[in-house]
């Protein structure tokens, strides 16, 4: 049962960061048409960017330590650009330099949100099939279940 | 809100219905028709993004999240003061403009100039029947293909052979036969210069002596006098060449480089810009990098240049040219419905006057019944003379109320200063004090100037100069994390009201901090402190400062002084702000319509990189003063303050560039903050800024004929009227690359490649930076040379556009500026910043003079001949900047606009230099102990007076004189030699090496 929750708790991240993602690309297209000024654009924007970066952190980590190998180096690229983003502080939009960055912030974003609906369809096939497993298959073996790592690889 | 923006609906419109609004997507024409649509499209949640036309643009009425203040009901004191109508009726109405050349209105399927007038042709026509007595001399028979040897016998020769062949300016050349373009279209004059002569195939014979490899007729070149011109009505070009040796060192001693092309004369503009559309504004408003605009894709990618506009809008115009005031009183400002382009030259009228057609967008516009005028026989209005806004190029327009979203902002200067010991000890207190204390009377707009103070140290220092008080009362907070600011309202102050209060704190200002011996610099802090002050009103901010920021937030540390660093990744993190508090600051600093000017004196490292970005992103200016000594810089500070304080200046602007259908700005490029994708926002703005900016084609195929582009800058001028400054030019579309780099414009491509380069320093090396320097004019080159390489066997020599020939050279003295030479020991990091602030806001002729200087001898007038005033100009004829231009026994003078150096040779006779300066000859000059002062007799007179007349040709800066003896090293290496920048100093080739390498390059 504990796996549901878990799969539950990973749609739930999952849906924030892609939540976040739209929103902050919302942000950067009203900019662009003028809908918005820099100020308040850059400052939403900003405003989401660690809560999203430590939650995106968060998803990885939890995906490693329950041993989701796939969906882990799945996130682990953007887990990693993010670190050196954040190292070379460039994590924030700049609102002096805004317009010259817009459109490659927006490309960022997009490839995150791809990489985000990606696992947004494993997880929801995953948490289907675990449903189904645990509901299915607890009867007859409930002792198998215990962190088979090679199962979860080859499943995918 | 909703009351004053009426036309709103049509301004922020969504991007799908507006096809010509600036940062839009391209769309079909077809959406364009419906008006109505823009109003449905426009989100009324959002904030407007500031249009000019709305008036609204320096001020976001509504921003959720921020109170701002500054926007709402005025709630103190000095805001009521002017919140009277400040509507003058100064409509200056200029007089009636006289002779229109080229009217604009014509018959309604006429395009603006009428036939008759067509000016590309008239420049040409007269030369036309020049029947070539070309001396058909062996030397073209090497350049032209031998199968059309029959084309030398039609070629149209334009006057006798040119030795030099610099001919640009008269003559506008041929191409090769571009496919004559349909006629039809182009209705009447605006016909693109069919260039019907051509400019003298020119070659520059024997600059390398030795013989081009290339064919049999080597020989020829080498010393031959009479160079091969003449052209042919169809097929010559017009670029002129150099014979340049194939290999380094391979040229013949013997030979000189006298014959490189040099910028001697100073900037040219372009003549066939304004001779094909003379309703155009004058060029010193607007330059294109090319006035030929490229009618596709693949045209601008094989143009290897930038392709943009500088744009200087307050440039300053000689008497007799002011910009006419035009004041709608009545009508409100005309401009157009849908792309909101103001009424210009360029717009047509039809049917009977009742319509107006824009030239932007298209549209027809309904005439408003106050602005209706019949139309005589020719399609003219008959009240044309007028409308300045119909026959001038530049007009400035009063903005009514609806351009407005607050009163009008009256001047407001603040002044932080930086009162620790440095700051004292160097004088820099005293002169400033008695600077702004003789401004006083020439700030603009009295009497509703503001003014206000705040000194720093460790601690900061208010002055209350309220009115009625006798003597400023000093207050002081020391507690720097939270800062508060006391008494808020009597901080800044009228000054006609308070002026007595603010003459005493002038006086008492040195003399206060004295014996101050503090060491610290609360720099963040005040800089926070002002900020509060001044974001009711907004203002300039003018910052002293002479100590590495200490204290508070904003700090700072060392750097720079790491030799490894250079020549790493990190390096260009030297030149970009430590510390993200000076962005934001500068953000919200013109968010708030406050300009920031830093003046920085300290002989040590302040971190200019970081104190810069307060200047750079709102709209100001750095003023850097290495060593600070009253003693000498006085007189610079003295003129360059006074300038800033008392030069006219326009407030709260913001400027948008507006161009035709399929043709959109893409990135700009100076001192100011983008607002939106292409509104540039000013706080201030004066004739000494100018900004770049690059364009793009939107569409792969430009179906026009001709693309307009109009800048328009709104503003408050220093007398409390809203004014709209408007800029329009048309440009002709060409479908052929020759054409583009015929009417190249060298000033405004080496203005545009100089800022971009600069941007280019803050996120690489200088190394890559100057390599892509070189590699953009190698390019360029190799896509010129591809266009004429193989129908006229040009062999292994260079050649260029006639109107690119210093191209090159500029290219080399950028690499060479102070801003982007050598590495870490060649120039100061903070002197390498300032120059790059400073260089970014430069207008394009004193870029070209700060990249190529002008080096007079003089020492032959002052001793012979009798007067001053007479044959001035002899001695300005401008000298090649090599060390070999340098006679040991001449005097001479190097003038990049920033500052003199009077180079003295050795062997000058004792009297003449006992005559000029105080000192026997034997004295050094080190350490700027000797100045030029005027003395008394007569050649002493003459210099002071040379020096006086190049001052006054350039105001902008004040030329501080730097003596040099020959020989007195480092002293004559730091100021002259590393400047002559065609000499091979510090590691970068000369002239003729650079050159040598370009063409190797090009050549591959």
């Amino acid at each position: 049962m504990w796996e549901v929750i878990l799969w539950f708790l990973y749609f739930i991240i999952n849906m924030a960061l892609i939540a976040s993602n739209l929103y902050q690309i919302v942000c950067l297209t009203d900019l662009e048409s003028d809908h918005m000024n820099p100020y308040e654009s850059s400052s939403s924007i900003n405003a989401v960017v660690i809560p999203e970066m430590v939650l995106h952190v968060l998803c990885s980590v939890f995906l490693l330590v329950t041993g989701y190998w796939f969906m882990f180096l799945l996130t682990l690229p953007i887990a990693v650009y993010n670190l050196m983003l954040y190292t070379n502080r460039k994590h924030l939009i700049d609102v002096t330099e805004i317009f010259r960055y817009v459109n490659a912030e927006k490309k960022y974003r997009f490839i995150k949100l791809l990489v985000y609906s990606f696992l947004f369809i494993l997880i929801v096939i995953r948490s289907l099939v675990a449903g189904k497993f645990t509901n299915v298959l607890e009867p007859f073996h409930p002792a198998n279940e215990d962190l088979n790592i090679l199962s979860h690889v080859l499943e995918f | 809100m909703g009351p004053e923006y009426p036309n709103r609906a049509n301004t922020y419109q969504g991007p799908g219905s507006t096809p010509f609004a600036p940062p839009r997507n391209n769309m079909p024409i077809s959406s364009n028709s419906v008006v109505g649509s823009d109003a449905s499209s426009f989100r009324p949640t959002s904030v407007p993004g500031p249009v000019i036309g709305t008036g609204a643009p320096g001020f976001r009425p509504m921003q959720p999240g921020r109170p701002a203040p500054a926007y709402g009901p005025p709630t103190s004191g000095p805001i009521q003061r002017f919140a009277t109508p400040q509507f003058p009726a100064a409509s200056q109405v200029p007089p009636p403009q006289a002779a229109n050349i080229g009217q604009p209105i014509v018959p309604p399927s006429m395009r603006p100039p009428p036939p008759s007038q067509g000016p590309p042709m008239s420049t040409s026509v007269n030369r036309q029947p020049q029947i070539p007595s070309v001396p058909i001399g062996s030397p073209p028979q090497s350049m032209y293909s031998a199968s059309r040897p029959n084309m030398y016998q039609a070629a149209p020769f334009t006057g006798p052979p040119f030795p030099g062949g610099f001919q640009a300016q008269q003559s506008s050349p041929v191409s090769p036969p571009p496919p004559p373009p349909p006629q039809v279209p182009y209705q009447g004059g605006y016909v693109p210069p069919q260039p019907t002569t051509s400019t003298p195939f020119s070659s520059h014979q024997g600059a390398y002596g030795r013989a081009p490899p290339a064919a049999s007729s080597s020989g020829m070149y080498v010393g031959s006098s009479a160079p091969p011109t003449g052209g042919m009505s169809d097929l010559v070009e017009d670029f002129s060449s150099l014979s340049l040796g194939s290999a380094p060192g391979s040229f013949d001693p013997g030979l000189d480089t006298k014959v490189l092309p040099r910028p001697l004369d100073g900037d040219v503009e372009p003549s066939l810009f304004a001779g094909m559309y003379p309703m155009n504004c004058d060029s010193r408003y607007l330059r294109l990098t090319t006035s030929a605009i490229p009618n596709s894709q693949s045209l601008v990618s094989r143009w290897q240049l930038p392709l943009g506009a500088v744009v200087c809008p307050l440039a300053e115009t000689p008497d007799g040219e002011e910009v006419p005031i035009v004041n709608f009183a009545t009508t409100g400002i005309v401009r157009c419905r849908r792309c909101r382009t103001y009424v210009n030259p360029y717009v047509t009228f039809t049917d009977g006057g009742r319509k107006w057609r824009c030239n932007i967008c298209a549209l027809l516009n309904d005439v408003q019944n106050d602005y209706f005028a019949s139309l005589d026989a020719t399609g003219r209005r008959v009240d044309l003379d007028q409308h300045p806004e119909l026959t001038k190029g530049s007009v400035e327009f009063v903005a009514p109320a609806e351009y407005m979203v607050r009163p009008p902002m009256p001047p407001l200067y603040f002044f932080l200063i930086d009162v620790s010991i440095s700051a004292v000890k160097s004088g820099m207190l005293e002169v400033m004090a008695e600077t702004i204390k003789s401004c006083l009377d020439r700030l603009p707009g009295s009497p509703r100037t503001q003014i206000g103070f705040i000194t720093f140290d460790s601690t900061i220092h208010f002055y209350n100069m309220k009115s009625s008080l006798t003597q400023p009362q000093m207050m002081v907070v020391s507690d720097l994390d939270d800062i508060f600011v006391p008494l808020p309202d009597d901080l800044l102050v009228n000054l006609s009201e308070s002026r007595a209060v603010v003459e005493a704190f002038l006086d008492s200002l040195p003399s206060m901090f004295q014996d101050n011996v503090n060491v610290e610099s609360a720099f963040g802090p005040a800089l926070k402190a002002a900020f509060m002050v001044m974001s009711q009103l907004g203002g300039k901010l003018l910052i002293f400062q002479s100590t590495l920021p200490s204290l508070g937030v904003g700090r700072l540390r060392l750097r720079g002084d790491d030799l490894r660093v250079y020549g790493t990744d990190k390096e260009h993190a030297l030149r970009i702000p430590e510390d993200p508090f000076y962005k934001q600051m500068a953000a919200d600093f013109t968010k708030y319509q406050v300009a920031v000017n830093i003046y920085a004196f300290s002989d040590k490292y302040t971190d200019i990189a970081s104190l810069g970005t307060l200047a750079k992103y709102t709209g100001g200016q750095v003023y850097y003063y290495p060593s600070f000594h009253s003693v000498i810089h006085k007189y610079k500070l003295r003129h360059e303050l006074a300038r800033d304080l008392t030069r006219e200046t326009a407030w709260e602007a913001v400027m948008r560039i507006r161009c035709g259908k399929g043709v959109r700005f893409t990135s700009y490029h100076g001192n100011f903050m983008l607002r939106s994708t292409d509104l540039l926002a000013l706080p201030a703005v004066d004739c000494d800024k100018a900004y770049a900016m690059q364009f793009a084609l939107e569409e792969t195929l430009l179906t026009t004929q001709i693309v307009y582009f109009q800048v328009a800058l709104l503003y408050t001028a220093s007398c409390g009227e809203r004014r709209i400054r408007v800029h329009t030019a048309a440009a002709s579309v060409v479908p052929d690359l020759g054409e583009m780099y015929r009417q190249a414009d060298t000033g405004a491509i080496v203005s545009l490649l100089a800022r971009l380069a600069i941007e280019k320093s803050l996120s690489y090396k200088l190394e890559e930076t100057r390599s892509a320097i070189q590699l953009r004019i190698v390019k360029a080159l190799k896509e010129y040379r591809k266009l004429y390489a193989v129908q006229h066997r040009v062999g292994s020599r260079m050649i260029y556009p006639e109107s690119l020939k210093y191209l090159a050279l500029y290219g080399l003295s950028l690499s060479k500026s102070t801003a982007l030479r050598g590495g870490y020991a060649d120039a100061q990091l903070d002197e390498r910043c300032a120059a790059g602030f400073t260089m970014m806001a430069l207008p394009v002729k004193k870029m070209l003079k700060l990249l190529y200087p002008s080096l007079l001898r003089v020492d032959e007038y002052l001793i012979k001949t009798p007067n001053v005033d007479d044959e001035f100009s002899k001695v300005c004829t401008r000298l090649p900047l090599v060390a070999d231009s340098l006679d040991s026994r001449g005097i001479y003078i190097f003038d990049d606009g920033f500052r003199f150096v009077v180079w003295f040779g050795r062997m000058i006779s004792p009297d003449l230099a006992r005559n000029l300066v105080e000192e026997d000859s034997s004295t050094e000059f080190s350490r700027n102990k000797v100045c030029l002062t005027e003395r008394d007799n007569e050649i002493s007179r003459k210099l002071m007076g040379i020096l006086r007349k190049l001052r006054e040709g350039d105001a902008s800066y004040y030329q501080l004189c730097h003596l040099v003896r020959q020989g007195e090293q480092p002293r004559e290496g730091f100021f002259l030699l590393l400047n002559l920048v065609e000499d091979q100093v510090g590691g970068m080739n000369g002239y003729a090496d650079w050159l040598l390498q370009i063409h190797r390059q090009v050549q591959q």
